[in-house]
């Protein structure tokens, strides 16, 4: 019995989601690890130790005066440099070992000083721009460049290549043109390159494939099959590397690809499930229907989309459905008032 | 401070280099020098101590062989001598009495930050209550929070098995969470 407690013990210290439930630093652990503990109740006590050795005591530490430290240090060094002169022996093979030894260790401080500065160069030149769930931000690059970055999205960019973007999540692109230079624009995702010179257009990687809205302009796009395609103005591609799918369609662009950035979501005719996937991905949180009609509801209008809470009552108000909002969950009821 | 660098200076401290001995020196002095304090309540042995440790570590550095933590692999042979010393000056028979009733591993009020994840109480009362400890989980304590040792450095430091850490972890903790319970019990009632 305390040997199965003591085992529990040490994989909760090592589980690193225990470790941000202990330190409440990550609401899905959280709600994940409150909900375990509410099922696991004579765990209680193991669970209470674990998160207290993880929590620990905090110490002030005390640290020795650095001229103290090298006082003691040039005691011994003197200590050891006139022993050494009362006892000189060194034999040939210490000498050579002792050489082969320093030599190997040189090259080997010489490869992590290589290693460290390729890290160090590599991350103060790189520069990531990130937001949270439901956070939507209107940022400026260097270039003149202007990139709306939607609920939990992510751009990062190399300092000296500042046209050269990573994208994942979702974003809205105003790219600057240089006519002097033709200067080229790329966004780049798991799936494909979009190539621009100057133009508006919009990006979507969630659900494991790439979605590409052109508002003005003309982009090219670079597949990760290594095929090309040119888009005009109005279309949509879509393309999953993993299913190796694309589809190019002309859209009405008035429709919920956009708009988001203006903070709003406007759909027209569109299902509930639809809906409630944009909601789940803006803000990370988990959809669940208890009815299945729900989600084939249809819906037409605009959605305010930077806060949850009055963005969940609007789709309440025109679907006529009762939104419950618990420990990261979106439970979808049909209101029985209607 | 990760393993990865401390191995590369040990290999060249092996090899001879006085620079790499006076980097470890630098590094690992004031932790020794804390930790020795701690076990034996007095500046002066600790010093002489830690001076011929120092010494012995750089005559016999082609002895020593491979360290895998070189960390741990100071504060237990650092522990190991100082205890030697002890067990002479105090004619004590086992090392094991050297840490009986003794007063090693214990807590001033200033050596702990007033703000504690683990519990609200003030810092005076957190000091005597972790105080009351014994002094083997008292040393778990000290070698995992305020000398940032991994479980199995502690262990190797300790001379017990991994899940021996562990046991002495936990159990210093609940003892702490009840008394701190009763702490505030009885806070409770004589404020009322």
């Amino acid at each position: 019995m305390s040997g199965n407690n003591q085992s529990l013990l040490e994989i909760l210290l090592n589980d690193s989601s225990f470790v941000n439930w202990a330190n409440q630093s990550n609401q899905n652990d959280i709600v994940f690890w409150d909900e375990w503990i509410n099922n696991n109740p004579k765990h209680i006590k193991t669970v209470y130790a674990a998160k207290a050795i993880i929590n620990g005591i905090k110490f002030n530490k005390s640290q020795l005066p650095e001229e103290k430290v090298n006082s003691e240090l040039s005691a011994i060094i003197h200590k050891i440099s006139t022993k050494k002169n009362t006892n000189k022996i060194g034999s040939k093979k210490r000498k050579f070992l002792s050489k082969f030894l320093k030599l190997s260790a040189l090259a080997a401080i010489g490869i992590l000083l290589i290693i460290l500065s390729n890290n160090v160069l590599n991350s103060s030149s790189k520069v990531i721009q990130k937001t949270g769930f439901g956070e939507i931000v209107e940022l400026k690059l260097p270039d003149g460049t202007t990139v709306i970055l939607n609920g939990n999205s992510q751009i990062s960019y190399d300092k000296s290549n500042v046209r050269n973007i990573d994208l994942k999540g979702e974003a809205y692109f105003k790219v600057k043109s240089i006519p002097s230079t033709h200067a080229k624009f790329w966004v780049n995702t798991e799936d494909l390159k979009v190539e621009v010179y100057g133009t508006q257009f919009h990006v979507n990687t969630r659900e494991e494939k790439t979605e590409v809205v052109l508002d003005e302009g003309s982009i090219h796009l670079v597949l990760d099959n290594g095929t090309t395609t040119k888009m005009i103005p109005g279309e949509l591609v879509s393309f999953s590397k993993e299913k190796n799918t694309v589809s190019q369609k002309k859209i009405s662009t008035e429709l919920p690809y956009s708009l988001w950035r203006d903070g709003t979501y406007v759909f027209n005719n569109i299902t509930l499930e639809t809906v409630m996937k944009n909601v789940k991905q803006a803000y990370g949180v988990d959809i669940e229907f208890m009815d299945e009609e729900l989600k084939q509801q249809l819906l037409t209008g605009g959605i305010p989309n930077q806060n949850l809470k009055i963005c969940l009552s609007a789709i309440e108000k025109s679907t006529g459905t009762r939104i419950v909002h618990k420990d990261n969950k979106l439970t979808l009821y049909k209101n029985s008032n209607n | 401070m990760e393993s990865s660098t401390d191995k590369s200076i040990w290999l060249l401290f092996i090899a001879g280099d006085i620079n790499a001995f006076a980097t470890l020196f630098k590094l690992y002095y004031s932790p020794l020098h804390n930790y020795g304090l701690k076990i034996s309540n007095n500046t002066v042995l600790t010093e002489d101590c830690l001076q011929s440790f120092f010494v012995y570590l750089y005559e016999n550095r082609l002895k020593l062989g491979n360290v895998n933590h070189v960390k741990s692999y100071l504060f237990v042979s650092f522990r190991r001598a100082l205890l030697k010393i002890l067990k002479r000056e105090k004619k004590f028979t086992s090392y094991e009495q050297i840490f009986e009733n003794s007063k090693s591993f214990e807590f001033s009020i200033e050596e702990l930050l007033i703000q504690q994840e683990f519990t609200k109480i003030k810092t005076t009362t957190l000091t005597k209550l972790l105080n009351s400890l014994t002094v083997r989980e008292r040393e778990a304590v000290y070698l995992k929070y305020y000398s940032n040792l991994k479980i199995n450095e502690i262990a190797e430091v300790m001379s017990i098995s991994y899940q021996s850490v562990l046991n002495t972890l936990q159990k210093a903790f609940t003892k702490l969470r009840n008394l701190v319970e009763s702490h505030e019990i009885k806070q409770a009632f004589n404020l009322n």
